[in-house]
């Protein structure tokens, strides 16, 4: 069973990588009806398709490409034309095949298709009568019976297995057929490098190592041949023909290519930390010897890590040919369906992407395609009105720009109608009078992707039914994408995909606010501005600024992530300018804290989804830091409201209502045990709440811990670890404290100390000694004692 | 005395044999305090239990979400009991434990204000649930009754699962 598994694993690989070729050059057939090369590579994947199922037992497929194989046998053989029509017959049975390749694919039978309509037209097409013997039997269908004798013997002289049954001669011409087979392709292969561009040194020899080297590369039937001396075992020769071609790749496991993305990113990770670690070692040891070497391991350490980096990810790239390949069928269907004359035209097949990311772009540019033809490319008649050629065509591009992959769809069609987009927008209510009236034109164009939007008037097969372009989208900025349009009216529309190389590690922009660090990824950064507060204007509740030309909406990090403003924010802040397609945003930050590669980790299943956060990355200090999602943050943006960089003092937390005197809560601060309960003795017959510290750090930790809301504060200014005038600048520092009365009690009595006093925020100075009652009115003045408590 | 040595180690040794006989009846759970209440848990849902440890702030998430933090290289999510459960928040104290529990593929660290011991309990002195807790909601797997004290077991699923 497993060993069944097995085979059956291997014949759906290649089953489905052939029939991903064949649907091109099928397109391409009929273009060139009268390519041999064509037919006989599309002969080749029904046979070899039928060979392996009949060996496999599925009937049902084996009756299907059985009567395939007769047509284009015919076909090939010059005695049968491809048509449109017959063609059409082809193309549906190519596309049963797929589908009876996809129930056993699910099911591992091919049961549940019928496939009997199509292989009477098959029958039909080949000269058949039509009737043919229905088949869903156990038993391989008796089909031969309809077959001409000519193909019965071709393609019983194909099948492997039958070597040991053949005559000699029969083998020899087999043995020449497969040559030919071997050197066409081989021919088309040279002719197409040749054509890119590239020396092809290596090929020649190589195919000299063929036990018989045939002077004629291409023919299609057999041809009398030279009988070769030293020919053992024909079993034999079969194999040692293919050896010198055989790819030298292996099929991994993608699991396995995870695991080791996943040991990379650990290792990133590990770098940074590496290099943080290197720093903090410079500085603490600058100027010794050992360090240069120390930094000559790190760096070559980190130079390797990244190179490593990069050969993984390499593995997991895959040309994006394999997702284009569907579209030429895709759009000869839709030119017939649709009643059109379109071209495709595609370029930079060749273009890596990373796996995962090329299986997430695949659906959306079926959608964006489809688009183009339903409602981009007009019918030839109206082309032709408007003096374009009648034949429409779609470029499908794909190259790289930077570390982004570039996909870009155009068309000459009608283009996009901005003042049409807005209308149909406002009639759905998808947005509202004053959004289309202050629009741009790439806004606009991105109306397009919203949800239920759809220009078709009528809705047809291929599009209209308002979902497809939001998919697209949705699935674009899965991936960290990026989408722009551009269109003009009467000339064509512009689509191009932004995708990033690869999902794991990217670079992104460290910020902080307040006591928090967030990374933002460094694609959607356009720049970084500092700015003053008072470049900050506020335009109906929102806050905005001008940038050179542009007013740029801004929002505060803050405000998104629910930051708590401990700290007051300084008279400057950084404005983060995010790009995301055609819309701009400006996020205010605390600082900019550098760029660095970061390695995405998820939050996993119990955090997952948490709006504006698209995962988390481990620090150089162990740490961990939340990755903003850029395209989340946008949405959030529109609904909340700044506060930008207004004072929004927590005040309503201190002014609690004082019911009774121990309500009143008051910090002494000083170092002297003696000095404190001097103070303390002063104060208690009022019966406040005392708290002591005995210097300015632990005074510090009091008020951070916030078990305590304090009216005011005694300080002594001679204290050890942290002095009266740093506590009370550190104080000043918090946005909540602001306020806090800083009363400094002290034998310090110098103007310039009373000075200094100020500066730091000090609201009452009393010189030691003092007087009780003077000690206890300065503080009863200063928290607003209430005289009914006396 | 070499007798009476010899006599103690093989009542001890019937003893071990005696639990090693019942050990498929016994459940092995560690317990820790909340607030007032004793709390328990499957020993072997347990993946480490770790001390106090910086973790970062997640927005919009409840309170007693607290954050995250890294437990070597891996993300994990921190869970405050105290809040969860309702009870007032609390400074850390010297006592406080993170509790890591795994569930599948569900990890999550959890706060707890003090551990208390590992518990061997049978089987049978482990009661259902009070009625009114009863119930697919309930976070509690059973009540374990020993000697004079009871310990209510939780469900490690229902923990790690999200409920916002």
């Amino acid at each position: 069973m497993d060993e069944f598994q097995e085979i059956l694993q291997d014949f759906l690989v290649e089953s489905f990588e052939l029939i991903e070729q064949l649907d091109q050059d099928l397109v391409e057939l009929e273009n060139t009806p009268e390519d041999l090369e064509l037919l006989n590579g599309i002969f080749r994947v029904a046979h070899t398709v039928k060979g392996a199922s009949s060996f496999l037992n599925f009937d049902v497929l084996t009756h299907l490409t059985h009567h395939m194989e007769d047509v284009l046998n015919k076909a090939r053989h010059g005695e049968l034309l491809i048509t449109p029509d017959v063609m059409d017959v082809v193309l549906e049975s190519i596309d049963l095949m797929k589908a009876l390749l996809n129930t056993i694919r699910d099911t591992s039978a091919d049961a549940g298709i019928d496939v009997s309509e199509c292989v009477v037209k098959l029958d039909k097409v080949s000269g058949g009568t039509g009737e043919v013997e229905t088949p869903v039997v156990q038993e391989a269908a008796p089909v031969e019976e309809v077959v001409e004798e000519e193909t019965v013997e071709e393609s019983a002289s194909e099948d492997e297995p039958d070597y040991d049954n053949m005559t000699p001669d029969d083998l020899e011409a087999e043995i020449e057929r497969l040559l030919q087979e071997r050197q066409a392709e081989d021919k088309v292969k040279r002719d197409a490098k040749i054509a890119a561009g590239e020396s092809v040194p290596s090929l020649e020899p190589e195919e000299e190592v063929t036990p018989e080297p045939t002077p004629e590369p291409a023919a299609t039937t057999p041809v009398p041949v030279t009988p070769t001396p030293a020919k053992a075992a024909p079993k034999a020769a079969a194999p040692a023909k293919k050896a010198p071609v055989v790819e030298q790749t292996i099929r991994v496991d993608v699991k396995r290519l995870d695991h080791l993305m996943n040991l990379i990113g650990e290792l990133v990770l590990a770098k940074n930390r590496l290099i943080k670690i290197n720093d903090d070692v410079e500085e603490r040891y600058e100027g010794e010897e050992f360090l240069e070497e120390l930094n000559q391991v790190v760096s070559i350490v980190s130079l390797v890590t990244t190179d490593l980096q990069i050969a993984v990810m390499k593995t997991r790239m895959l040309p994006i040919g394999k997702v284009f390949n569907k579209f030429p069928r895709m759009i000869r269907d839709l030119t017939r369906e649709l009643d059109k004359k379109i071209e495709l035209e595609i370029f930079g097949e060749d273009t890596e992407l990373d796996k995962s990311i090329v299986e997430e772009v695949g659906d959306p540019l079926v959608h964006i395609i489809r688009n183009s033809c339903d409602h981009g490319i007009e019918i030839p008649s109206v082309r032709a009105e408007n003096g374009k050629p009648e034949t429409g065509t779609i470029k499908l591009k794909a190259y790289n720009e930077g570390n982004q992959i570039v996909i870009q769809i155009d068309d000459d069609g009608k283009g996009l109608d901005v003042e049409m987009l807005k209308n149909k927008c406002l009639d759905k209510g998808l947005i509202t009078e004053k959004e289309a009236e202050s629009m741009s034109d790439k806004e606009a164009f991105a109306l397009i992707f919203k949800p239920g939007f759809s220009t078709a008037a009528a809705v047809t097969n291929v599009s209209g039914r308002g979902v497809g372009m939001d998919v697209v989208k949705t699935n674009i900025e899965k991936v960290n994408g990026i989408i722009d349009i551009d269109s003009e009216l009467g000339v064509g529309t512009s689509i191009k995909l932004k995708i990033p190389l690869t999902l794991a590690i990217i670079q992104a922009l460290l910020v902080g606010v307040q006591e928090e660090h967030y990374a933002i990824p460094l694609a959607s950064v356009l720049e970084t501005v500092r700015i003053s507060k008072d470049e900050i204007y506020t335009v109906e509740g929102r806050s905005v600024m001008r940038l050179r030309e542009e007013v740029l909406s801004l929002v505060h990090i803050g405000d998104i992530f629910e930051v708590e403003r401990i700290l007051d924010a300084s008279e400057h802040a950084y404005v983060v300018v995010l790009g995301l397609g055609t819309s701009k945003l400006g996020l205010i930050v605390d600082t900019l804290v550098g760029q660095e590669e970061i390695v995405i980790k998820s939050l996993g299943e119990y955090l997952k989804g948490i709006e504006g956060v698209a995962g988390a990355t481990i620090r150089g200090d162990g740490g961990v830091t939340l990755i903003v999602d850029v395209v989340a943050l946008m949405e959030i943006a529109k609904n909340v409201k700044s506060t930008a960089l207004t004072d929004t003092t927590s005040d309503a937390a201190l002014i609690h209502e004082k019911s009774k005197p121990s309500d009143y809560v008051v910090m002494i601060v000083d170092d002297s045990k003696t000095d404190r309960t001097v103070m303390r003795k002063a104060l208690e017959p009022l019966g406040l709440t005392l708290i002591e510290a005995g210097d300015g750090q632990e005074a510090l930790n009091i008020l951070k811990q916030g078990d305590h809301h304090f009216d005011a504060m005694l300080i002594d200014i001679e204290m050890p670890r942290m002095d009266g005038y740093t506590l009370a600048t550190e104080i000043k520092k918090y946005n909540r404290y602001k306020n806090l009365p800083l009363i400094a009690v002290t034998s310090r009595t110098g103007k310039s100390d009373r000075m200094r006093g100020v500066e730091s925020g000090m609201v009452e100075y009393i010189t030691k000694p003092y007087s009780s009652d003077y000690l206890s009115s300065v503080v009863q003045r200063n928290i607003n004692f209430k005289s009914e408590f006396l | 005395m070499s007798d009476k040595l010899k006599q103690i180690i093989s009542k001890q040794n019937e003893k071990q044999e005696e639990t090693l006989d019942h050990s498929d009846d016994i459940v092995q759970l560690v317990g820790f305090v909340i607030g007032e209440e004793e709390y328990a848990i499957p020993i072997l849902a347990i993946q480490e239990i770790i001390k106090p440890f910086p973790w970062t702030r997640v927005p919009q998430v409840p309170k007693y979400v607290v954050g995250v933090f890294n437990m070597r290289g891996a993300v994990i999510p921190l869970i405050d009991l105290r809040l969860k459960f309702g009870l007032s928040p609390k400074k850390q104290s010297d006592e406080t434990r993170f509790i890591v529990m795994r569930h599948g593929d569900d990890i999550a660290g959890f706060v707890i204000d003090r551990l208390t011991m590992a518990i061997r309990i049978k089987k049978s002195d482990i009661g259902p649930p009070p009625e009114t807790l009863a119930g697919d909601d309930t976070m509690i797997d059973g009540v374990g009754k020993q000697e004079d004290r009871i310990i209510t077991i939780l469900k490690v699923d229902k923990l790690l699962k999200r409920d916002f």
